[in-house]
């Protein structure tokens, strides 16, 4: 009885959370190291140092005293993201527009410069970080290629690849839905498509419990789609794998409509449901 | 798998340490003597204080004697010089004697002693045995006593009628005998004297119990002691017993234990007598000193095995007073609490608030009992989660914004302590014995995974958060823990190799086993 318990099969080499956590992240990535991922400021600065393709920072502000100052060299950009460094779940993330008339927009409602300082104070008081103090990041918006609109119109959509020392394991198309708030995390209601590999072809679109060939939210097919640029976004998953001392991470890409894939975040920890999205398990990947 | 030397080494140098010590422990303990669960153990002293005669002065007074439920230990008797001391037998009794020739002098002795009781209960058939030869003595009246006086003769007989058997007959002369009202009355109070003033202390009930049962013709005869409670007192006890099948059967009238005697019943006479006799018209006064002492149930911490055992455990702590056997106890239960929340975690794979708080929660159960403490925990978790809502809207920084939790939480339990004395609600009152801090961050991180993972999530931690409390507290409330872990605290070394273990069991947990179901069950793929 016991036994049975204990041993389990597992044809696919599933990984669980004990595992992955000793055999990948603990003897792959250094605690010290940590910080180069989830501070997307220093993330960032590895990334522009190594040449390596990802939004233009425009700033990072640091200190409340320089909002002013750094805010009024802004005002040529027509859009931008603004971000806390260390936040986590997409909290106090704002894309802002300017419109004709010269006025900052995010989702559709205007706001006033006050406005805006006073989101980036609380994003420098740590609001959105757990943490007493935090910087500010505000960088080009990217614009997503045509390919992504052709799945799901809404939302921010990306992709994961999943990296152990340097070498592309396993990866997937995370998409927002009509349920999951224009957020794209497979625990937020998104659904996960997973990758072939080796052709760069789309292939099952998983919601968290079932599997189908199309998006939930309408019938176009998109098992065996082509995603534009794959081999590109190898390359550059490998580049910035091999620019991080971290040997195991979840890297975020998307698409841009004119410059094509960047890089978007870098994880430490990254989630194992990519396992489920592909229908296979990691360990297998790796033998 | 490669295990590196280092890890090997600590583990099997550990787990034998712990294992070669617990086996020397076990061999000593093997050999020695069992004690009960429901032993009770006290210290008694006896303090007498008087002023001599101006001739010779005898104080009396009546010393225990082991038996089949008490056990007496390190009698010490100290005095003056001047006087001597003896032990007498007297009947079936023990008497001690202080004497002195001393003239108008001030003196104090004492007599200490440690008791080691349990309860004993006996069962009553229905009809009795005949009663044997040589019981005359325990049938006939005496002064106080009056067995064959009209009331209590009529009494015995309109209480028994209808009385089928002899349990029942005894049973509703206990009864009657029971349900007089009682009285802290110091003058004498014979068995009539009761009965006509329907008012009585344990003498007075104790006399008309024994006056009743002999005259149905029970052997009966009054049982004098003490009850042990931590006190310094002044009042000894008195109660009935009834040779009932050979055995001598207790019956307290006062306190209602029929054919019952509770582990902290001190025997120290038979017979219609007082504990303590002096040459009369001395200045005389006396205290009973009682001080209860831990025990270590099952196991009889005086043999000379348990001792050695005891030195090498914490037991030492206890008994030397510098922790209370409570206190260590959960010290010790920590890491085990822990271990288990580690395996819930790394095995089971549940989601818990924390890794400590299911273990303090299930420490709290302990103290309030397991439903009434659920409850109060869920309350206390939705309800602080809850009034914290209108702050987490404001935008507030995270520490003052815990501090207005942890503030709203001591308030909620300060008010229901409140609420709880005034309206005399006991389990409003138990709200502090929780821990008030790990309680808090509880309900702050409920309220933030609800904004966060919504509340399905939310409410699904709490739930797991619940199963891991309640395992704990049905490990915690096994009979007989407290003393393995204080006699065998080793048993944290070999938590540490369980945990050296688990900190490296890569297998999937049980609630992945869920999760990955589609890529684990072949009738999926």
């Amino acid at each position: 009885m016991l036994s049975r318990f204990f041993q389990i099969r597992n044809p696919k080499g599933v990984i669980g959370l004990n595992r992955r956590n000793i055999k990948l992240i603990y003897p792959h990535n250094e605690r010290k190291y940590y910080i180069l991922a989830d501070d997307k400021v220093k993330a960032k600065m590895i990334l522009h140092k190594n040449g390596i393709a990802c939004a233009r920072t425009y700033a990072v502000i640091e200190r409340i005293s320089d909002i002013k100052s750094v805010w009024g060299k802004l005002q040529e950009h027509r859009t931008l993201v603004i971000k806390p460094a260390k936040g986590c779940g997409g909290g106090g993330i704002k894309i802002l527009k300017k419109t004709k008339s010269g006025v900052w927009q995010s989702s559709g409602k205007t706001l006033t410069d006050a406005q805006i300082f006073q989101h980036i104070t609380s994003i420098l008081s740590g609001l959105f970080s757990m943490a007493s103090s935090d910087a500010c990041l505000i960088e080009e918006c990217i614009i997503p290629h045509p390919f992504f609109a052709e799945i799901y119109d809404e939302g921010v959509p990306d992709f994961r690849i999943i990296t152990l020392k340097g070498k592309p394991l396993m990866a997937m198309l995370r998409m927002p839905t009509s349920k999951s708030d224009g957020k794209a995390n497979l625990h937020q209601r998104g659904v996960g498509i997973g990758v072939d590999m080796k052709s760069g072809t789309l292939t099952h679109v998983y919601d968290g419990k079932r599997y189908s060939n199309h998006h939930p939210d309408n019938e176009k097919m998109v098992f065996g789609k082509r995603i534009p640029y794959w081999f590109t976004m190898l390359q550059l998953s490998k580049k910035t794998a091999q620019a991080f001392p971290l040997d195991y991470l979840g890297i975020d890409l998307v698409i841009d409509k004119i410059k094509g894939p960047q890089i978007m975040e870098v994880n430490v920890r990254p989630g194992l449901g990519i396992q489920l999205v592909n229908k296979c398990g990691l360990q297998s990947t790796i033998e | 798998m490669r295990v590196p030397n280092l890890f090997k080494f600590i583990l099997g140098g550990l787990t034998i340490m712990a294992l070669v010590s617990i086996a020397y422990k076990v061999n000593f303990l093997s050999n020695g003597e069992d004690a009960q669960e429901t032993d009770e153990v006290y210290q008694v002293s006896y303090h007498y204080f008087f002023k001599t005669d101006t001739s010779h002065t005898l104080i009396k007074a009546y010393l225990p004697k082991n038996n089949a439920r008490q056990q007496i230990k390190g009698q010490k008797s100290v005095m003056p010089k001047s006087m001597w001391f003896s032990t007498n037998a007297d009947g079936g009794n023990l008497r001690g004697h202080w004497e002195t020739g001393e003239k108008n002098t001030y003196e104090s002795i004492s007599y200490s002693f440690s008791f080691r009781g349990r309860e004993q209960i006996f069962g009553l058939t229905e009809n009795f045995k005949a009663v044997p030869n040589g019981m005359a003595t325990y049938l006939k009246a005496t002064e106080n006593i009056q067995v064959t006086s009209e009331p209590i003769a009529n009494l015995a007989n309109d209480l028994t009628i209808g009385a089928i058997s002899d349990r029942a007959k005894v049973q509703a002369l206990f009864d009657y005998v029971h349900h007089i009202p009682s009285a802290p009355i110091i003058t004498l109070t014979d068995a009539l004297g009761a009965l006509a003033r329907n008012k009585a202390s344990c003498n007075g009930k104790s006399r008309l119990l024994v006056a009743l049962a002999r005259n149905l013709g029970y052997p009966a005869r009054i049982k004098g002691g003490i009850i042990l409670r931590e006190s310094n007192k002044r009042t000894s006890h008195a109660w009935a017993e009834l040779f009932i099948n050979g055995d001598w059967v207790p019956f307290d009238a006062l306190n209602g234990h029929f054919a019952y005697l509770p582990a902290n019943y001190l025997e120290l006479y038979e017979g219609d007598e007082f504990l303590v006799t002096h040459t009369p018209g001395i200045q005389f006064d006396y205290s009973y000193e009682i001080t209860k002492q831990e025990v270590l149930p099952l196991f009889d911490g005086d043999s000379d095995s348990s001792k050695k055992v005891i030195a090498f455990s914490l037991w030492g702590l206890v008994q030397s007073k510098t922790m209370s056997k409570g206190n260590l106890f959960l010290l010790l239960m920590l890491p085990l609490g822990g271990l288990l929340v580690a395996l819930l975690r790394t095995i089971v794979g549940i989601r818990t608030f924390g890794v400590f708080l299911p273990v303090l929660i299930a420490f709290s159960l302990l103290e309030t009992g397991f439903l009434t403490g659920m409850a109060l925990f869920l309350f206390l978790i939705l309800f602080v989660g809850l009034i914290t809502r209108p702050f987490d809207s404001m935008g507030l920084l995270h520490t003052p914004k815990l501090v207005i939790s942890l503030t709203l939480m001591v308030l909620v339990m300060a008010f229901s302590n409140y609420l709880g004395a005034t309206f005399h609600i006991s389990w409003l009152g138990s709200l502090t014995l929780f821990p008030t801090i790990i309680l808090t961050i509880s309900a702050e991180r409920f309220s933030k995974l609800i904004v966060e993972d919504g509340m399905y999530k939310a409410t699904g931690t709490l739930f797991q958060t619940l199963l891991a409390v309640s395992v704990c507290y049905v490990v915690f409330s096994l009979k007989g823990l407290d003393t393995i872990l204080i006699l065998f605290p080793e048993l944290l070394l070999l938590v540490m190799t369980t945990c050296m273990l688990l900190g490296r069991y890569v297998g999937l947990r049980w609630t992945e086993l869920l999760r990955f179901q589609p890529l684990l069950n072949p009738k999926y793929l």
